[in-house]
């Protein structure tokens, strides 16, 4: 810690007293609710794997790998001066533009769609990096700009910024995604202070974007599965399927679940993807109705302390990295356990902390990390 | 500063806004709560039940086919185990069938239209399986089990498969079993047939098919997404293994009668032979034999379409029953009903002399005499004993159509048998009522002197003919004809003991048949059979010739050669009975013998000689009495 005497830059000039870091300020529960999380997305990847869980190579172990290396990344993370993310905004977006075209340019996926790059032998989806990465550069613009926020140019250069990843990753097609940056930025937008008209503005115009896009920038199967969101008995084998399948692996798991790898929809494989998107099946139909509770209050629990952190840091930049994060988190798990349980469309958006997946993992990692640095090193700016 | 973020407690104003988030959190929380409350606990049964249903199915278990014995319990047919093809359509993405199929094809050596056909046509359910192949080799089957993950919707079974022991020497009683078609599952779908089922398709496969199915028994199995059985839960219905048949073949007279047949069609170049030995005490057919004849193993082991081609079009017709399945002029042999009705209506006495000419004229057309001679005055004993046509015109023409039609009917003659073998034909028996009804024209007396020596409109089965006989020989009961003696459970007890089946008793006195068989032995003692009556048994018979199709440029008409024999129950010859007559008047005879040579066209009667041939086998006589000069080919005519 000692040796990050340079300031960063641009404090100074916002004039604010610095402090350093004070690891008596280390937010304990929130590590230990996003932890209770990951554990039991563990759990579920011990579950979902094939064969033997313990075997090298499995979701288990693939699993407990990528722990490690969030740990170590939060670890990091949360000794670094969240200031210097403020300093180093644009280039990370730029680092971030760039990740993401190159994912386009040589990722890969099923269907014809490129989501993954391969990165000696391990893939990795660059758009969960992209969350956090853009959760910086908003919150960065945003605290920048926090006098002016009651201005439409705020929000609409706000928008400009994040309208070019959220672009890149529609074309990859990944919409839900690209949804997750739309919540992203409405949710920062709202938690910052932004005009109540100009949010209900910019809220209608997407309203009115949605027949275009329908027409436009959506792919068959999208459409199937928004159509079989309306009615999955219209198509029960093909997109319908997974809708119906999830809900009976959910609704088949009762008040205490059927136990762990016990699950007789997810085990036998009429719930495909059970171990990615549809991880919220296993764990409902496996773990009940008490599990799938629990879980819903660490969540709850998490945004709470997510939040806390925010406004406590007394920054602007803290204010609005927390709100985007769990703007972000909420959106997710709002989309992804609805969609779960036949509320929502089917969207390939990953359940936090409990989906497998490297990416994901690492990503909320950095992002827990940076809010620990923003808890540890709460501005004493007044407002 | 306060500016900035609008108000004058900006602070408070961004805390109403975190308030509302936190609103919008806990609804959102809590609406999720709820769905998953209504999932799980409202309705958690409800989807404990589909996921059960999901898992756990009911499939049927199949049974062992039952199996096969000859009269003495020599097995005739085994179940094998073997690999199966089957392809669950619904299972094989139509971008990769045309893949899946060309490789199917490779390895199964199937023409890829057959596998389209195949697949194709078991319509319905599209995640049925079909079967594509029976019967595959170990290797080929373990390379399309390790490829499964190239061959979408391609599944290896293991099934029991028929395998014929005697293949083509009993094929046409035998039968076969193949994949259960379309029709056949619409005719028996109330049985609880797969839609990959077998099915008995001929022989007594066909007509004993519910027997020797059984009943396949049910289990509850868990399967996976993709169908796999994962593992049985419990078995809700044992499978019950299938009754075996006891035919009343005797693979041993079979033989004989094949061998018999097979001698005399290679010398003659026959096309086509029948030879039938029955039990004319009961009706039990000891033999049937219809050559050509074909292997039913070839249809046991998946037929493929071009080997069916080539069987269709094989010479002779391998795959017609021509004991059963198609009808022929009986010729002289008819005379038995002529004389018969003739002697029961009181048209004439066994005393009752008859003058035979050379020919007989009605209405400006001769009706010769086979000789072209006569025989001068006849009884009824020599009548049927040189078979002389002019003989019989004359019965004809006192009996009339309709009575002739009459005892014909009374002999079996026009009606199917009700044999227990598949695609019996019932003959034509001509009568003036159906010549008014087809022809639309009074019936001739000429049409009447023809249908009493079994020629014109007469035409009837082999089986027909021997069972009419069998009715003369065994005193005036007509049985209905059976191949198969008795039905035994799998450990070997009797189900069903099948008695002898009375279709009618002639209404006869028995007088008139001991007659016939007495006429019958005639045929042989004044040598119109040349050196049969030189068996060291006795035998009688009466010969026929049946002149059919269009005439050569001699005027002539080829003609099949038709013998039907029996043997008293104690054959040998005595001195006390140097011409059988005592023995053949008894009517006792346990063995009828009956042999039909399609276009003969011989120097002698063909059919007499297989007879002669099939006596000194069964008999193991010590003699050989085969003429080989009488197969010569010729347009030799006679009777």
């Amino acid at each position: 810690m000692g040796t990050l005497r340079v300031q960063p830059a641009r404090l100074s000039v916002l004039g604010g007293s610095t402090t350093s870091g004070s690891w008596n300020h280390f937010d304990l529960q929130l590590a230990f609710y996003a932890l209770a999380l990951t554990v039991v997305g563990l759990l579920m990847a011990y579950t979902n794997s094939e064969g033997s869980p313990l075997e090298s190579g499995s979701v288990f172990t693939r699993g407990l790998m990528w722990l490690a290396i969030a740990i170590v990344l939060f670890t990091v993370a949360a000794a670094v001066d969240f200031r210097w993310l403020r300093t180093f905004a644009w280039p990370i977006y730029l680092v971030n533009l760039g990740l993401l075209v190159l994912t386009l340019a040589i990722g890969s996926g099923t269907g014809g769609v490129s989501r993954w790059v391969t990165i000696g032998g391990l893939q990795f989806q660059f758009s969960e990096l992209a969350k956090i990465l853009m959760a910086v550069v908003l919150a960065s613009y945003l605290s920048r700009r926090q006098h002016r926020l009651k201005s439409a140019g705020a929000i609409l250069g706000a928008g400009m910024v994040m309208a070019p990843p959220l672009a890149l990753v529609l074309v990859q097609p990944d919409l839900g995604t690209s949804l997750v940056f739309g919540a992203m930025l409405f949710g920062t937008l709202f938690l910052s202070g932004a005009r109540l008209r100009w949010l209900f503005l910019a809220a209608g115009a997407v309203v009115a974007f949605i027949p275009f896009a329908w027409e436009n920038l959506l792919r068959d199967y999208q459409r199937a599965r928004l159509y079989s969101f309306i009615d999955p008995t219209a198509d029960p084998l093909n997109s319908g399927y997974q809708l119906i399948q999830s809900q009976i692996a959910v609704g088949s798991g009762g008040f205490f679940g059927k136990g762990l790898t016990n699950g007789t929809q997810t085990q036998l494989d009429y719930l495909p993807v059970q171990a990615t998107d549809f991880v919220g099946a296993t764990l409902a139909e496996e773990l009940g109705f008490v599990g799938g509770v629990v879980v819903l209050l660490l969540f709850t629990a998490l945004l709470w302390r997510v939040l806390l952190v925010g406004w406590r840091s007394q920054d602007a930049f803290g204010l609005a990295f927390a709100s985007a994060f769990a703007s972000m988190i909420l959106f997710q798990l709002l989309v992804n356990f609805g969609m779960v349980m036949g509320m929502m469309p089917i969207t390939g958006i990953p359940l936090p902390f409990i989906t497998h997946g490297g990416a994901s993992l690492t990503s909320l990692a950095l992002g827990l990390g940076i809010l620990q640095s923003i808890a540890t090193r709460k501005g004493r700016q007044a407002w | 500063m306060d500016e900035t973020l609008g108000g004058a407690d900006p602070r408070g104003r961004l805390w109403r806004r975190f308030v509302v988030f936190g609103v919008i959190i806990v609804l959102v929380v809590a609406a999720l709560g709820a769905r998953l409350f209504t999932l799980q606990i409202a309705n958690g049964g409800y989807y404990a039940g589909l996921a059960r249903e999901n898992r756990l199915t009911l499939q049927p278990v199949r049974s062992a086919r039952g199996l096969v014995y000859d009269r003495n319990g020599r097995q005739l047919v085994d179940n094998v185990p073997t690999f199966t093809v089957k392809v669950r359509p619904g299972e094989l993405p139509m971008a990769q069938r045309p893949e899946v199929i060309a490789r199917l094809s490779m390895l199964l050596d199937i023409p890829e239209p057959e596998i389209i056909e195949t697949l194709d046509r078991g319509a319905g359910n599209r995640f049925e399986l079909v079967r594509v192949a029976t019967d595959v080799p170990t290797d080929v089957a373990r390379v399309i089990a390790e490829e499964h993950l190239s061959l979408p919707g391609v599944e290896i079974g293991v099934e029991a498969r028929r395998e014929y022991l005697y293949g083509p020497l009993v094929s046409h009683v035998m039968g076969f079993t193949g994949a259960v078609t379309g029709e056949e599952l619409e005719r028996v779908g109330s049985l609880g047939y797969l839609h990959d089922d077998v099915i008995g398709k001929q022989g007594v496969e066909r007509t004993y098919e519910e027997v020797l199915r059984g009943r396949y028994g049910v289990e509850e199995v868990e399967r996976d997404a993709r169908g796999e059985v994962v593992r049985v839960r419990r078995t809700l219905q044992e499978p019950e293994a299938g009754d075996s048949l006891e035919l009343s073949l005797d693979v041993g007279i079979q033989q004989d009668a094949e061998k018999a047949m097979k001698w005399a069609m290679e010398i003659v170049g026959l096309e086509r032979g029948v030879v039938i030995v029955m039990n004319p005490q009961t009706g039990e057919i000891l033999a049937m034999v219809s050559l050509p004849t074909y292997d039913d193993n070839a249809f046991a082991r998946g037929i493929t379409s071009a080997q069916y081609q080539a069987l269709l079009e094989a010479p002779g017709g391998p795959l017609k029953n021509y004991a059963i399945s198609e009808n022929f002029p009986p010729g002289s042999t008819y005379k038995l009903v002529t004389g018969t009705g003739a002697l029961a209506d009181g048209e004439i006495t066994d005393q009752t002399m008859i003058p035979t000419k050379p020919y007989l004229s009605v209405g400006g057309y001769r009706y010769y005499e086979w000789n072209k001679q006569g025989f001068g005055p006849l009884d009824i004993y020599n009548g049927f004993g040189h078979s002389s046509d002019t003989f019989f015109y004359q019965l004809a023409g006192m009996l009339g159509i309709d009575r002739l039609a009459f005892w014909g009917s009374q002999f079996g003659f026009g009606e199917r048998t009700g044999v227990d073998l598949p695609n019996e034909v019932p003959g034509l028996l001509p009568t003036s009522e159906w010549k008014r009804r087809v022809l639309n024209e009074r019936i001739y007396t000429g049409e009447v002197y023809q249908a009493g020596i079994g020629q014109g409109y007469d035409s009837f089965t082999p089986l027909q003919v021997i069972n009419a006989y069998c009715a003369m020989i065994n005193g005036g009961d007509l049985y209905r004809p059976r191949v198969v003696r008795r039905i035994l459970a799998p450990d070997g007890t009797v189900v069903q003991d099948f008695q002898p089946e009375l279709i009618r008793k002639l209404p006869v006195d028995p007088e008139v048949l001991r007659t016939m068989r007495q006429a019958s032995r005639r045929v042989l003692t004044l040598n119109h059979t040349y050196n049969l009556v030189d068996l060291p048994i006795v035998v009688g018979g009466k010969t026929g010739t049946a002149e059919f199709g269009i005439r050569d440029s001699k005027g002539r008409l080829p003609y099949h050669s038709w013998f039907v024999g029996f043997v008293p129950k104690d054959p040998q010859k005595r001195a006390s009975d140097p011409e059988g007559m005592e023995a053949i008047s008894r009517d006792d005879s346990e063995l009828a013998v009956l042999a039909f040579a399609y276009d003969s066209r011989t120097t002698g009667n063909v059919a007499t000689e297989v007879v002669k041939y099939f006596l000194q086998l069964h008999y193991d006589l010590d003699v050989d009495l085969r003429q080989r000069w009488l197969l010569e080919r010729d347009n030799f005519y006679g009777q």
